[in-house]
């Protein structure tokens, strides 16, 4: 280890392998808790944290070490976690009696019943992914929306447009599921 | 956020069961380190001998381009 973050970057672009480790080390958590609010798949996310390293590794030399780690492992830990959610949409629709998969989150809520649960997920589910993952971070994770735009790599206004977009397609898909929240 | 607005998120998160658990529960390096330990996948003979015998074809036949693309 080489001591400092901005030490580790200058090494780690060269290469060292030891820096890459250090940079690993200091970022995995964050990296994994941006995918896992994302995904909500704690299996998946660390799948897609691991993804996301050897995509930063591969692309060393081109990392401007003047620049900060954190906000560009963000950037390609989220287009991997929107690859991801394209993919799952693709290969199977939601179920809407699973319960969320290996428990990345807390239990439902009792007090909203199995009925009107499966079809919130049903109809989350059939939003277009980028709206979906904005609607996730903003809606259930509440994350600001300037930290949203950053690791998108779109504006704030572009992040409420889309947790709008998401908000009126929801709300349509559950008023025709006889659901007015 | 208007009022219809907040009912709605508070729907969605009680139907999602609240924010996600960020904390990773174990070190993931090891598995980073087997993975850049791994040698990188190499291409088959076999797909050398075809990709060749296909650059040879359209260079003796090349009327048979268009069809090749097509084909693709």
């Amino acid at each position: 280890m080489t001591g400092t973050v901005e030490a580790d970057l200058e090494q780690f672009t060269r290469g060292d392998m030891q820096a890459f480790e250090a940079l690993f080390r200091e970022y995995q958590g964050e990296v994994y808790g941006w995918i896992v609010r994302m995904v909500r798949d704690p299996g998946a996310a660390e799948d897609l944290t691991l993804e996301t390293f050897w995509r930063i590794y591969r692309a060393r030399a081109r990392f401007d070490p003047r620049r900060p780690f954190g906000a560009w492992a963000r950037r390609i830990a989220s287009n991997l976690a929107l690859e991801h959610l394209s993919r799952r949409r693709a290969e199977k629709p939601l179920d809407p009696d699973l319960p969320p998969r290996a428990a990345a989150c807390a239990a439902p809520d009792p007090a909203v019943g199995a009925d009107v649960r499966a079809k919130v997920v049903a109809a989350f589910g059939e939003l277009p992914v980028k709206l979906r993952a904005a609607a996730t971070l903003a809606m259930i994770e509440e994350t600001p929306y300037a930290e949203i735009a950053e690791a998108l790599g779109i504006s704030i206004n572009g992040v409420k447009s889309r947790v709008f977009r998401a908000v009126r397609l929801l709300r349509r898909s559950l008023e025709k599921r006889g659901v007015r929240p | 956020m208007n009022e219809r607005d907040k009912s709605l998120k508070e729907l969605l998160k009680r139907a999602a069961g609240g924010p996600a658990d960020r904390e990773l529960k174990h070190d993931l390096w090891p598995e980073m380190l087997r993975r850049l330990e791994q040698p990188p996948a190499r291409v088959p003979w076999w797909d050398w001998v075809l990709a060749a015998s296909l650059l040879l074809c359209l260079l003796l036949f090349p009327e048979t381009v268009p069809a090749v693309l097509y084909l693709l």
